[in-house]
């Protein structure tokens, strides 16, 4: 618990934190880290990661080039690096990133494709 | 490290379009269009660009605001603040080297029944050669003068428009008022 706590203090340093009684319903894209206590819906775009903390809860379709999930996602994730399911998270949806990985405890439900470049050769 | 519990930060490259709620302070170093609505504090910083109908309780400008923007508390302008649209709070603060262009209102006016009249003829927009509604052009100077020792200056930022001449007799019921609304 203290590790997590850690974490979070040092992606606090990250530009961009949406808190936990923050709701957006609607699009975020930028070229930063992103770390979500909050509710997002609709549409997740990033240059950079994603960090969904144990209180965030996400609705909505994630591109980004990492993304660490801790809390709650529903919907597809795409990215051109690395999705980590952390223990204690819910993601429903698809998954679609060359390197993916799931931590014992992680619940997931949805496919997965590791075959980024290749797809990306066709 | 300035971040704290309970403030959400949205970082310069971001984009936010859609609505944002919340029950916190939000620093906007970005950008957000659409709906924002906080039950808290919203601070624009001077790289923050927020183009959206605006409800919070406090709300500070040092970036670009277009839009309306209500607030149950204050608003303030700082000199970096740039802002085009219309006010709603019962304390608002535009300071030295502030622009904007918009209405404001600072709701009832509960004192002496005479500066009623005032307030309304000018919320009421008497016509005038501007035909947009540059109604800020005469009670913003006067506001941040009641804050801060200023000089009157045109907004370098806003669209080009006529600067309307100070009607006097407005002038001095709209300083009045605003001394009156901030002891409150």
């Amino acid at each position: 618990m203290a590790g997590i706590e850690k974490a979070s203090a040092a992606r606090s340093g990250a530009h961009t934190v949406i808190g936990s009684s923050i709701v957006i319903d609607g699009e975020i894209s930028g070229d930063e880290d992103l770390v979500i206590q909050g509710t997002v819906k609709g549409r997740i775009s990033l240059k950079e990661s994603l960090f969904v903390e144990a209180s965030g809860v996400i609705e909505a379709d994630i591109e980004t080039a990492n993304v660490e999930v801790s809390g709650n996602v529903t919907g597809n994730i795409a990215a051109s690096d690395r999705v980590e399911l952390k223990a204690d998270c819910k993601v429903v949806g698809d998954i679609r990133a060359p390197r993916i990985l799931i931590a014992d405890g992680a619940v997931f439900k949805g496919n997965v494709d590791m075959d980024v470049k290749e797809a990306k050769g066709k | 490290m300035a971040t704290t519990e309970g403030t959400t930060i949205i970082g310069e490259s971001i984009l936010i379009s859609g609505s944002l709620a919340g029950d916190e302070d939000l620093t906007v170093r970005g950008r957000v269009e659409g709906t924002l609505t906080l039950t808290r504090t919203l601070v624009v910083e001077p790289t923050g660009q927020v183009k959206a109908e605006v409800q919070v309780k406090n709300c500070i400008i040092a970036g670009v605001v277009v839009g309306n923007v209500t607030a149950t508390e204050s608003v303030e302008i700082t000199k970096e603040g740039r802002m085009v649209g219309d006010i709603a709070a019962p304390r608002v603060i535009i300071v030295d080297g502030a622009s904007f262009r918009g209405r404001i209102d600072m709701g009832e006016v509960d004192v002496g029944g005479d500066r009623r009249p005032a307030v309304q003829a000018r919320q009421a927009g008497p016509a005038r050669p501007a035909a947009r509604p540059a109604m800020m052009a005469r009670p913003a100077p006067r506001l941040a003068a009641s804050a801060a020792k200023v000089e009157e200056k045109p907004a370098s930022v806003a669209a080009p428009r006529p600067m309307v001449p100070p009607a006097p007799v407005a002038m001095g019921a709209v300083k009045r008022k605003v001394l009156v609304k901030t002891k409150r």
